[in-house]
């Protein structure tokens, strides 16, 4: 064997992957043309693999390999070949091959390793594979993630995006995660492998959530991690596999987590929508990332993908959407490149171009960008121009466009109501009806039918429903029954949705009955329907029967119409005795019984019985029909037969007819509040009409008819976003949502120093660290003086460029009338600064009521700098102090009013409102304060500055009289009085505070006091 | 969201490559028709005439392309858009045909370890992973001489 394989490489210079063995056996086997040949020589080449197995599964003595890796890999492969031809049937006869396939797996060589890898790969599809090897493969594949050959652990990677979601076990296995995640997180990865990583890990994730959700901390931590992936605007290669992980977790685990990536992924989409499709000028999109000369259609679709999950348009506004996005809370300017960039696909998308795959890619963009565009609050104007860009489409020559645009006009229709629908049905209808009529694609078809369903209202429903009559009665052509059965229940639930004539709907309900074929089962629920509809409405009972009649008299009256038939007839026949009598009934009946099914059948046994109890003059005929029917095959038809036998010979022994009177009594009104036949569209969206003249569970009132059909509107109004709910809602951009998200955070080191300084400064630093200082400076108007505009200023202080730059803002509450709000957050000026260079960000916070400084709202900043992502989590200082004007030096407080005041106040409240904490050591502060200013002035001086008004007096030296005002938005403003008593000996301060108002509103000023004094 | 599974098949149906994502039938004969029913709602269709996309299931629908004799597959999800899985299917087949130098089916017939090298070159877990063609060739080129 030895011998032969050299010569055969010898042919094949250094070519590792070549097996010869291999290619020679397909060969013979392609050769051999008849089946039993071809049986024969797979069955002997098993069995010699077999036997080479065999004697090496006994142990030699030297433990020495007898088959050798290359061999191994022959006889494998051939094993996958014999698998792969035979179209999987032969699985059993390879099972044994297992064993040697995993010692291949353990094999040093790549080509080997790789083999065994992609055979895996194709056999874990069946379960016992997974169950005799499972165990083993897992460790080697443990083994190969941890290895330093970096072409291993790619292979290893691979295998779990494979077959991850065929082996559970493997996400269950937390080295397997743990080794999966920390390849993807390493900065010291190779792309490569964090590339393959990202899919391998999603594919770990979607097996098992809880890889993420069962620890609170590990969450945070790790989607931080795979979020900083994107911080690199312009690494294209790694984004793309790591959106779709991103949007799973957006998806799936945390829709919050990622609204602050907002502003980055926009500035992606634009470059590569926008500044990638310029001709000229700018930078110039990376040849490599296009495809068939426009840039690169995945990135666009992924992120388009992933920005329509985050922004929710004001028509999918519901309960849960919370932490997601409106666009009315995205900033201007993300807002305005947004749309650039569908501006952008349109020209793009219709401009004229020859290359085909060009074509395709550009439409993919515009198709993917304009469903998009719904959610970035369009006017009716773009929404019309980009149904009309569209609709141009509808006449392209290529079937795949055609297709496509209908599909997008589909969900423009259904996203944004009546200005898309308007545009579509005024326009372009009779385009759509000629698309219906010639286009000879299923595929194709169904997209028009969908497409009309979803814009008919009560003023076109009569000329779509007959289009669609054309379509499913025309015998021209050969239509696939699941269409026509489908168009059958959308032009039942469109005729009931939209009748404004009763009359109408019964004549159109019952010729669709009269054209539903026998084959396809689920026409039941039509004429079901229809039923409970005519039997809720008195005054269609006569009407749908004389209709039934000419119907059922007609030769080939369908199966659905005689059920129908049956039924109504057997209820409201006696209403239509002067045009047919019962005895004409019954005999129609008779002679359809003998050509339907023996469902139907059943039901003409209980028709008959409902007939004689209309008309008891029948009764020989009706007995005569039952006794045939006794010896019914149908254990069902004989059992019906015998009851109502007996029940007719006891009712004639009674001699009265209240037994069946009881047993038959009038139908009474159905009362399933929705059409079950809504069920069957699966994932259409929901037409937009609503109004409907039928009423399942009570009767039509007629003289509402006109009203009801001119009130009808084309789109149900959404409930509003919640930021238009009410003020106290989510109404800032990045503002998350919810207390736990607020005490979940660890603030960083040192956070205190910059919080205090907040507090006591209208500007400063905010927080520093060796790559980024934050400086702050808070403004307030003196009109609104409850209203904090927050300026933030972020500075690179390394020497690396900063990348990713995002914010999220915590408020200690939101909803349930919070004590301040977080508003018109703006996106920080820059996703990446360079060294030194510095970007901004502003917010408002409105104070609404007292609140404790200590629940002041939570910054958290993420960045990526020379290759580690960080996170900086602070608290903006925002405390009651903060709303007091600072400027009215000239109303000064004199020591006398200070008393009376205190004094009237006391009697108003006594200790209510009242505050006192004693022993504040203010040393700390001391040493660190340069000068010989004494430390009553200073205590002085960063009073004043917080805005209290000091009464001079230099009787009790160290003593302060302060008076000020706190100004907050819903509870209106509180005076407040205070005392700050020194004692120099031992450094200690203790405060005394009062205000106008009971309650803690004195301990939060104290609070924000001492802050600023022992800091 | 993603690729449910990747086939490959001639005009007479025989399968030349097969990939599942996800777990579409336990079942190994099931699997078996499956493949059968899709090979006959594709080959059935008029390939000038109809569209590239077709639904298949509640679940699946399909998204193929004709190139020569070989019939290229991918099965998504009924909410995806159908045309970005064209150009992967198209990117595929550039990809395969540079790697072997105008690929024919018999490429596939005898070296179908190194077409799935390919395949998993450019997917994982459904998704694709790598689109620049000179990276792919380069590193396939790489893979393909090791031992």
């Amino acid at each position: 064997m030895e011998g032969r394989r050299t010569v055969l490489n010898s042919g094949t210079s250094n070519n590792g992957t070549s097996i010869k063995g291999l290619q020679l056996f397909i060969a013979d086997l392609r050769s051999s043309q008849h089946s039993d040949e071809h049986e024969k020589r797979i069955q002997s080449e098993i069995i010699k693999i077999k036997q080479h197995f065999e004697s090496a599964g006994k142990k030699s003595p030297s433990g020495h390999d007898k088959i050798g890796g290359y061999q191994r890999k022959k006889y494998v492969a051939k094993l996958a070949y014999i698998y792969i031809t035979s179209n999987t049937k032969k699985l059993k006869d390879i099972l044994f091959g297992l064993d040697q396939t995993v010692l291949l797996m353990q094999s040093r060589f790549y080509s080997e390793k790789y083999m065994a890898y992609m055979i895996f790969e194709l056999l874990y599809k069946h379960p016992e594979v997974i169950s005799r090897v499972g165990d083993r493969v897992t460790q080697t594949l443990l083994k190969d993630l941890a290895s330093n050959e970096d072409n291993f652990v790619a292979l290893a990677l691979n295998f779990i995006g494979v077959v991850g979601k065929l082996d559970h076990e493997l996400a269950l296995n937390e080295d397997v995660v743990s080794h999966v995640f920390q390849i993807l997180r390493s900065p010291t990865s190779l792309q490569y492998l964090k590339k393959k990583s990202a899919l391998s890990f999603l594919t770990l994730l979607k097996c098992n959530k809880a890889i993420l959700t069962n620890d609170q901390q590990r969450k945070q931590l790790w989607i931080q991690r795979i979020l900083s992936l994107l911080d690199d605007t312009h690494n294209y290669r790694l984004m793309l596999p790591v959106l779709p992980l991103v949007e799973y977790i957006a998806k799936n685990i945390d829709p919050g987590c990622c609204i602050r990536l907002l502003p980055q992924l926009t500035q992606i989409l634009h470059n590569c929508v926008v500044t990638g499709t310029r001709s000229a000028g700018g930078t110039p999109f990376p040849q490599e990332f296009k495809f068939a000369n426009v840039p690169n259609p995945w990135l666009i679709t992924k992120i388009v993908s992933l920005l329509s999950l985050l922004i929710v348009s004001s028509t999918e506004v519901s309960n849960n959407s919370a932490q997601l996005l409106h666009p009315s809370n995205i900033d201007r300017e993300t807002l305005g490149k947004l749309r650039m960039c569908v501006t952008r696909a349109i020209e793009l998308g219709t401009k004229q171009c020859n290359d085909a795959m060009e074509r395709l890619v550009l439409n993919t963009i515009l198709f993917s960008l304009i469903n998009f565009a719904s959610k970035l609050d369009p006017s009716n104007e773009a929404i019309s121009n980009s149904v009309t860009a569209l609709c141009s489409l509808l006449s392209s020559a290529e079937i795949n466009i055609r297709y496509l645009t209908l599909d997008s006009l589909v969900k423009l229709c259904s996203l944004n109501g009546k200005p898309a629908i308007d545009t579509v049905r005024y326009e372009n209808l009779g385009l759509i009806f000629h698309l219906l009529n010639t286009e000879s694609d299923s595929s194709i078809v169904r997209k028009v039918v969908d497409l009309l369903y979803t814009f008919t209202d009560a003023d076109n429903v009569k000329v779509i429903v007959d289009e669609l009559f054309n379509y499913i009665s025309s015998t021209r052509r050969m239509t696939d029954p699941t269409i026509k059965s489908d168009i059958a229940v959308k032009v039942a639930i469109l005729t009931e949705k939209y009748a404004t004539d009763t009359n109408w709907y019964i004549l159109v309900s019952l010729k669709l009955l009269s054209l539903t074929s026998t084959a396809s089962l689920n026409d039941d629920e039509i004429w079901q329907r229809l039923c409970q509809i005519v039997v809720n409405n008195p005054q269609l009972h006569k009407m749908t029967c004389e209709q039934l009649v000419d119907y059922l008299y007609m030769n080939h009256a369908s199966e659905a119409i005689v059920k129908a038939g049956a039924f109504l007839l057997a209820e409201y026949g006696n209403l239509i005795s002067e045009k047919v009598s019962i005895g004409d009934l019954f005999n129609l009946f008779t002679d359809k019984y003998f050509i339907v099914s023996n469902i139907t059948k059943a039901m003409i046994l209980t028709t008959m019985i409902k007939l004689y109890r209309f008309e008891p003059r029948i009764e020989s005929v009706v007995i005569k029909f039952f006794q045939l029917e006794l010896n019914s095959l149908d254990i069902e038809l004989q059992t019906r037969s015998y009851e109502y036998l007996n029940l007719i010979q006891l009712s004639k022994l009674n001699g009265d007819m209240a037994l069946l009177d009881a047993l038959f009594a009038p139908m009474p009104p159905f009362n399933t509040k929705s059409n079950p036949l809504l069920n069957r569209l699966g994932n259409l969206p929901s037409s937009g009409g609503s109004a409907t003249l039928l009423d399942s569970v009570r009767p039509i009132r007629i003289e509402d008819d006109g009203a009801n059909g001119a009130a009808t509107t084309m789109t149900e109004k959404p409930p509003p976003p919640p930021s238009r709910q009410s003020n106290t809602a989510l109404s800032s951009s990045t503002a998350n949502d919810g207390p736990s998200q607020y005490s979940h955070q660890n603030l960083s080191a040192k956070w205190e120093e910059g919080f205090a300084r907040m507090l006591s400064h209208k500007k400063g630093v905010l927080y520093t660290s060796p790559m980024l200082r934050v400086l702050y400076s808070i403004n307030t108007v003196d009109s609104q003086p409850s209203h904090l505009k927050i300026a933030l200023t972020y500075v690179n202080q390394a020497e690396w460029d900063i990348k990713g730059l995002s914010t999220e803002f915590f408020a200690s509450k939101i909803g349930n009338n919070p004590e301040y709000v977080l508003q018109n957050i703006g996106a920080p000026s820059a996703i990446e600064i360079l060294p030194h260079k510095r970007a901004e960000q502003s917010i408002e916070a409105v104070v609404r009521k007292p609140f404790s400084v200590n629940d002041s709202p939570i910054i958290k900043i993420y960045f990526s700098c020379g290759g580690s992502s960080n996170s900086v989590v602070l608290k903006l200082a925002v405390g009651l102090t903060s709303t007091m004007l600072t400027d009215n030096r000239n109303s000064s407080i004199t020591p006398l009013q200070f008393v009376t005041r205190w004094r009237k106040l006391r009697e108003a409240l006594g200790e209510e409102g009242e505050f006192t904490l004693d022993n504040i050591n203010v040393r700390r502060r001391k040493s660190r304060t340069p000068g010989n200013k004494s430390e009553i002035d200073f205590i002085t001086q960063s009073i004043v500055r917080l805005g209290f008004d000091v009464a001079q007096q230099s009787n009790i030296g160290n003593t302060l009289f302060l008076a000020g005002i706190i100004h907050t938005k819903s509870d209106g403003n509180f005076g407040c009085l205070m005392k700050i008593k020194y004692d120099d000996g031992p450094g200690l301060v203790s405060i005394t505070c009062k205000t106008t108002s009971p309650g803690p509103l004195a301990k939060y000023i104290v609070e924000c006091v001492k802050h600023v004094m022992t800091n | 969201m993603a690729i449910q599974f990747i086939l490959c098949f001639n005009k007479q149906g025989v399968v030349r490559l097969v990939r599942w994502f996800e777990v579409c039938q336990t079942d190994t004969q099931k699997t078996q028709d499956m493949i059968v029913q899709i090979y006959r709602l594709i080959s059935s269709r008029d390939h000038k005439h109809q569209s590239n996309f077709v639904e298949f299931s509640d679940s699946t629908k399909l998204v193929y392309k004709r190139y020569a004799g070989l019939y290229f597959v991918m099965g998504v999800d009924l909410q995806d858009e159908e045309s970005i899985y064209l150009s992967h299917i198209h990117l595929f087949v550039e990809v395969l045909d540079a790697f072997f130098g105008n690929v024919c089916e018999l490429d596939i017939v005898f070296n179908f370890y190194k077409a799935y090298m390919v395949m998993d070159e450019m997917f994982i877990g459904g998704e694709i992973q790598e689109i620049s063609k000179d990276h792919l060739l380069e590193r396939l080129s790489i893979l393909d001489r090791l031992d």
